[in-house]
């Protein structure tokens, strides 16, 4: 019989190290020149000088690193795909497996939480431009806290209760627990950037009103995708994202039914499989229509799923959802066109996919036919003084990417109000 | 914000940026070499040893011994002093002076007669040296007249320091040899002559380990090999004892020590300069990992100051001298029993095989729990603390009075990293 894990919803999946452990894996480095695990990290946060750093005994010194490089760089310890990013160019792999990497990020972030320490400082003299930022997620949070570091006066508005985006909406807390994300989030508000809760762009205020000198977007996908097929209206279909972020809300008061199918091969689908096992459900399922191998998914969240029980269908394609006013079960038709197939669901999950909501009610930017912002590398759009970044223009990818995207905006931000400098 | 402390301290008359400085060895032998090290933050730079004499090197020349597969654990060499004409040496450092002139350059010479000393101290002058390190310690050198023969030799010691002293007006330091039995002796001896400070160590008279295809030592040339030179971490401990004993030495009192053996961190380099060394050097572990790892000791000893409220390396010089006492001096009234964390615990049973083969028998074993218990014939040692692989598992617990004694006030270790 396979033994498989069972954990509480909040219970972290992983490990940290501590000081002895975290310089036993130090050890291991190979401090390489021009070091191949710093070029893989989007973000720059620079592993190969705060794993050397932790080699050294420095433990103040690496978190320093990590906080002046990468503003969410305790979350990025714990959700980035290493195995495709730092870890991947990890040279030690070579002789046998790559540094961890990530788990020596979470030890010196979480060493400067222990420690108390303040590694960023907004200068006390404002410049006077005022800059407002859509969306509390990853891109918004990075572009705000290099702005505010350079003495810009930053608001973020945010339609939900809280910041972090995914983070905190998204993303399972046995992944990411939230006094993680708390601490990140509080570097940035520690550095004088405002918040506005509970305000939506577009639909409670008009930012192209109001006195700003320039406005980032960092709205990322919280549209509705659904596949086209019948009885999606049914009771018990879901979004992935309205999914998780029920189950972030109402925690452990949030009950799914006792089978619950997720369709689709992404790291989303794989959240909402384990956050529908971790809340109790009993015969959790994920179907994607393509093979394993064509997967978006990491392969080490595919074994977490495993380990809890989830079991994983491959190449089938939704057909249609089955019931009355709820759905009842789900019909699936193969790749190949041989066989159908029909699963028992009291919920059924599409993480087929994000997209953006309407943009263009913030502001007059271009669009592509997916609705995302249409912006250079740079986060420059077709208006001079709205620049955006992350998953609303990239059609999604990771929050290491939204940050060194945001941070990248910023820089581009600051370009264009320096420009204006003389002028004011 | 990232915490920027200010490190400069004075040593010998001389203002340092930092106390990190290059000991003088092939990490600090050209002129690209030495910019390149200042660039990275190093505060001086003691030049690779010049003499009239030019060596005339072996190959290969280094060995390296690991414990456990941890490699680097001590280092071995083969080498002399430079291995450079004298002028270019000199050249080198002049110029090294003049383009990094707030840099520390110390010009480390070495003679083989009275006269030869003489010559090298007046070219240090003329190449604008900020200080002069007399070599009384290398233990390879092909001549008895050089290196560690004469820094165990009282006489040449004084003879040679006051030769070079006379003919220089820059600050002269007198670098010694670990194989020695006591250092003192020498120390007063080269200042009897007019050295104004010194440093030590120099490396340790070693056999690394041994070759079974040549039957010699490593490394071997030619079939054979030599005992020569030992540092890095493993020579750490006898570096800090050398420097607590001349820094507590009475006739010695006032003179400006430099510490050297086994630095890498920024706690090697505080664990010198708190038995009372003003500047330290280093040159193992930057042949391992290069001039880089000067950032970690900035930063670091940044961060211990700013933790612990220190304004300057200054304040720390010496700081647990007061607190190295003779044996004798101990107080042998108590015992620390160690306490065990058994929910820490992950039932290696190591605690109990060192104890039982090596201690008192003081560790009871419950063989189907896998779990330790401190039985009463414990004395207190704390080898088990010190063996346990679980970090904050083993612990100093109760405080027990040996029989007769009378309890007092009593300090404890509680951190352990
Ligand atoms: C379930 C899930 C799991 C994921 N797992 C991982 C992972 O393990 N590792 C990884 O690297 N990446 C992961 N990702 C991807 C990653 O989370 C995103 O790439 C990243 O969060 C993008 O950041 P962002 O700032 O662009 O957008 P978001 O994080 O989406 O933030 C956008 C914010 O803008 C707000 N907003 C939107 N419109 C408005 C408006 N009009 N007015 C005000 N506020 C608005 C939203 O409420 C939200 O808070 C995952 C994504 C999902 C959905
Ligand atoms: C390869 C090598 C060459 C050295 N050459 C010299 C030298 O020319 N002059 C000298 O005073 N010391 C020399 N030393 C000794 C070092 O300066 C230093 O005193 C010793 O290695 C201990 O410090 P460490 O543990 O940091 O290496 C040499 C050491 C090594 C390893
Ligand atoms: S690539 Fe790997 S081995 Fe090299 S410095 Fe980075 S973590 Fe260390
Ligand atoms: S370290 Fe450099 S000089 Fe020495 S043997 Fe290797 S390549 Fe040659
Ligand atoms: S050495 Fe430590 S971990 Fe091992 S049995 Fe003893 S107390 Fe437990």
């Amino acid at each position: 019989m396979s033994k498989v894990i069972k954990k509480r919803y909040t219970e972290e999946a992983d490990y940290g190290f501590n000081l002895r452990t975290a310089r036993e894996e130090a050890r291991r480095c190979l401090l390489c020149l021009d070091p191949p695990c710093s070029k893989g990290c989007p973000a720059g946060t620079d592993p190969g000088s705060f794993i050397r750093s932790i080699r050294l005994n420095n433990i103040k010194g690496a978190a320093e690193t990590i906080r002046s490089n990468n503003i969410l760089g305790g979350s990025c310890a714990r959700v980035c795909p290493y195995d495709r990013l730092c870890e991947e160019a990890c040279s030690r792999t070579g002789i046998d497996k790559p540094i961890q990497i990530g788990r020596l990020q979470r030890f010196a972030i979480e060493q400067e939480k222990a420690f108390k320490m303040k590694v960023l400082e907004a200068p006390k003299k404002k410049k006077p431009f005022k800059v407002a930022c859509v969306g509390a997620g990853p891109a918004s949070l990075a572009c705000a806290a290099k702005l505010a570091l350079e003495g810009y006066q930053v608001t973020i508005y945010e339609e939900k209760e809280k910041a972090g985006g995914v983070l905190t909406y998204g993303i399972t807390p046995s992944r990411l627990p939230e006094h993680v994300v708390a601490h990140d989030i509080k570097t940035v508000k520690d550095l004088g950037v405002k918040f506005v809760f509970g305000t939506k762009v577009g639909r409670d205020v008009d930012l192209n009103d109001m006195d700003y000198d320039a406005i980032f977007i960092g709205a990322g996908l919280w549209g509705d995708k659904l596949p086209d097929i019948p009885g999606v209206d049914k009771e018990g279909v879901w979004t992935a994202v309205e999914f998780l972020k029920t189950a972030r809300v109402e925690k452990t008061k949030f009950k799914p039914g006792e089978n619950v199918i997720v369709i689709g091969g992404g790291n989303v689908a794989i959240d909402c499989a384990v956050t529908a096992k971790l809340l109790g459900a009993k015969n959790v399922r994920i179907v994607y229509r393509r093979s394993i191998e064509e997967a978006p998914a990491d392969m080490k969240e595919f074994k977490y799923a495993l380990k809890l029980g989830v079991s994983i269908t491959t190449e089938m394609a939704p057909a249609e959802v089955l019931g009355q006013d709820r759905v009842e079960a789900m019909a699936f038709t193969s790749r190949d066109g041989v066989s159908t197939a029909k699963f028992k669901a009291d919920d059924v999950v599409f993480a087929i996919g994000q997209k953006p909501e309407d943009m263009t009610a913030i502001a007059a930017v271009k669009v592509n036919e997916k609705g995302e912002i249409k912006a250079t590398k740079s986060g420059k759009t077709n208006l001079a003084k709205v620049f955006a970044a992350g998953d609303v223009v990239s059609g999604g990818k990771t929050v290491v990417e939204a940050v060194a995207e945001g941070k990248e905006a910023a820089e581009s931000i600051i370009a264009y109000l320096a420009k204006k400098e003389g002028v004011k | 914000m990232a915490v920027k402390k200010d490190l400069s301290i004075e040593y010998l008359g001389v203002k340092c940026e930092n106390p990190f400085f290059l000991s003088s060895s092939p990490v600090g032998s050209n002129y690209e070499m030495v910019a390149k090290a200042f660039e990275t933050g190093w505060g001086g730079v003691f030049f690779k040893t010049v003499g009239i004499f030019v060596a005339d090197e072996c190959s290969p020349r280094f060995d390296q011994n690991d414990k456990n597969g941890l490699p680097w654990v001590g280092f071995k060499n083969m080498e002399q002093i430079s291995d450079k004409p004298t002028e270019v040496n000199f050249e080198n450092i002049y110029k090294l002076k003049r383009d990094y002139p707030d840099k520390i350059m110390v010009s480390s010479i070495m003679g083989s007669t009275e006269e030869e000393w003489r010559e090298l101290a007046k070219m240090s002058e003329q190449a604008e040296a900020d200080l002069i390190e007399c070599n009384f310690s290398c233990p390879q050198m092909t001549s008895h007249a050089m290196g560690s023969d004469v820094g165990t030799n009282l006489e040449l010691v004084e003879k040679y320091s006051r030769a070079v002293a006379e003919s220089t007006k820059l600050p002269v330091i007198a670098k010694m040899t670990p194989n020695i039995t006591i250092m003192e002796p020498a120390a007063i001896a080269a200042i009897k002559g007019g050295a104004k400070g010194v440093s030590a160590i120099n490396t340790v008279k070693s056999i690394t380990s041994l070759d079974y295809e040549n039957l010699t030592g490593m490394p071997v040339v030619n079939g054979v090999s030599s005992i020569s030179g030992y540092s890095g971490t493993a020579v750490k401990p006898i570096g800090l004892r050398f420097i607590a004993n001349l820094a507590q030495c009475k006739e010695l009192e006032g003179v400006p020590l430099s510490g050297i053996g086994g630095i890498e961190t920024w706690n090697d380099a505080l664990d010198y300069i708190l038995v009372g060394a003003r500047n330290v050097q280093v040159t193992t572990s930057v042949m391992q990992y290069g001039y880089r790892i000067v950032e970690d000791m900035i930063s670091g000893l940044s961060y211990f100051m700013d933790e612990r409220g220190f304004d300057s390396v200054d304040e720390l010089v010496g700081l647990a001298l007061p607190n190295l006492v003779p044996a004798e001096e101990l107080n042998r009234d108590f015992k620390i029993i160690p306490k065990i964390d058994l929910d820490k615990c992950v039932g290696c049973g190591r605690c109990y095989v060192s104890c039982y083969d090596a201690a008192h028998q003081a560790i009871d074993w419950d063989d189907k729990k896998r779990r330790p218990t401190i039985n009463d014939n414990c004395v207190g040692c704390h080898l088990c603390l010190n063996v346990c692989p679980v970090k904050d598992c083993i612990l100093p617990g109760e405080i027990e009075w040996k029989e007769g004694r009378t309890p007092t006030e009593i300090k404890v270790k509680h951190y352990y990293d």
